[in-house]
């Protein structure tokens, strides 16, 4: 399992534990002090995300994808903030 | 918490009125935002030794320490059709909190708001705050320190690492202030609430009356209360 965090700059905290089998992500647990609107979704957001490759960009656009599918509203992070601190996770993870 | 999903949920219905809050934690508690760990956030064991709380709030944002004799908590439940509402989170926590700012220079305490979510007095937090929307009810609710204790805080949270625990609480003392330490006095709830109350009804154009818990919320808050808020599948769920 690989673990990471990053503090956004003017934003908050952002936490990944990670699961992966070379470069796809089996398990992800995003957690921090942001704020995701409706609430519910991330459960959603990380199930979406399984199967996905390790790779900064595509990640970010999954994420932002996501968000635009559901209307939803991320704040005190970006999409890109999530897809560096898993791709970080992916880096330390066995 | 479980009596503030409860009003959320009879102000969805239409049960009651656009509401205000103000309640103290007792015993004192850890609550933990919707996205955090318990597990990383809380010395649930130290809470334990000491009879301190701890719950997942139903609104993001970051682990507080909710002392007893040091803070006020507050919470608002809007419908989404209200003219302070706007569909912009950023826009409607700086609208929000301009009760709260306008409540604490009442006092005589400096207050700004800082984006993404505090109010602060020369750059030190004072109060944050949350908010979640859902059943179109907007629900805010958040915390004013009158008085701080950052060795208790830390107590009770986790620190990455030890080594740098005294380091931290040196980080949140000049970080985080209180009424108390700004106006150089004992500051008492019910003055602090009767300011807020003030600067709420100033800064919303609104007059408010005091009310109580309604049989349906209370019903709900005990439902809530023993189903989600005391249930570990509902703390630890992340």
């Amino acid at each position: 399992m690989g673990k990471a965090q990053i503090k956004v700059e003017g934003g908050k905290l952002v936490k990944v534990q990670l699961k992966s089998e070379g470069d796809k992500i089996t398990e992800v647990k995003v957690t921090g002090d942001f704020f995701l609107h409706p609430e519910e979704l991330i459960d959603e957001l990380e199930k979406a995300l399984e199967g996905s490759k390790l790779n900064e960009s595509a990640l970010a656009d999954r994420v932002k994808a996501f968000i635009k599918k559901h209307k939803a509203v991320l704040l005190g992070a970006a999409p890109e903030d999530f897809a560096k601190c898993i791709v970080m996770a992916g880096a330390k993870s066995d | 918490m479980a009596l503030d999903e409860a009003i959320a949920v009879a102000r969805s219905k239409n049960l009651v009125p656009d509401t205000l809050r103000f309640f103290r934690w007792e015993p004192s508690a850890v609550s933990i935002g919707y996205f955090q760990s318990m597990d990383d956030e809380v010395d649930t064991a130290a809470c334990d030794r000491r009879g301190i709380g701890y719950v997942r709030r139903r609104t993001g944002g970051g682990a507080v320490y909710h002392d007893r004799d040091g803070e006020l908590t507050y919470s608002m439940f809007l419908s989404q059709s209200h003219r302070l509402v706007s569909a912009d989170f950023q826009e409607s926590y700086e609208t929000l909190c301009s009760g709260l700012v306008s409540g604490l220079r009442l006092l005589g305490v400096q207050a700004e708001f800082k984006p993404i979510n505090d109010i602060v007095v020369g750059g030190r937090k004072v109060s944050g705050n949350a908010q979640t929307r859902g059943l179109n009810v907007v629900h805010q609710h958040g915390t004013i320190l009158v008085k701080v204790n950052p060795k208790l805080m830390f107590a009770v949270l986790k620190v990455p690492d030890e080594k740098i625990r005294d380091k931290m609480i040196k980080s949140v003392e000049e970080r985080v202030t209180s009424l108390c330490a700004v106006l150089g006095r004992e500051v008492g709830f019910d003055e602090l609430e009767r300011a807020l109350i003030r600067g709420f009804e100033a800064s919303f154009g609104i007059r408010l009356v005091p009310g109580t818990v309604t049989e349906f919320e209370d019903k709900k808050a005990e439902e809530l209360r023993v189903e989600k808020y005391s249930r570990r599948e509902w703390n630890f769920r992340r």
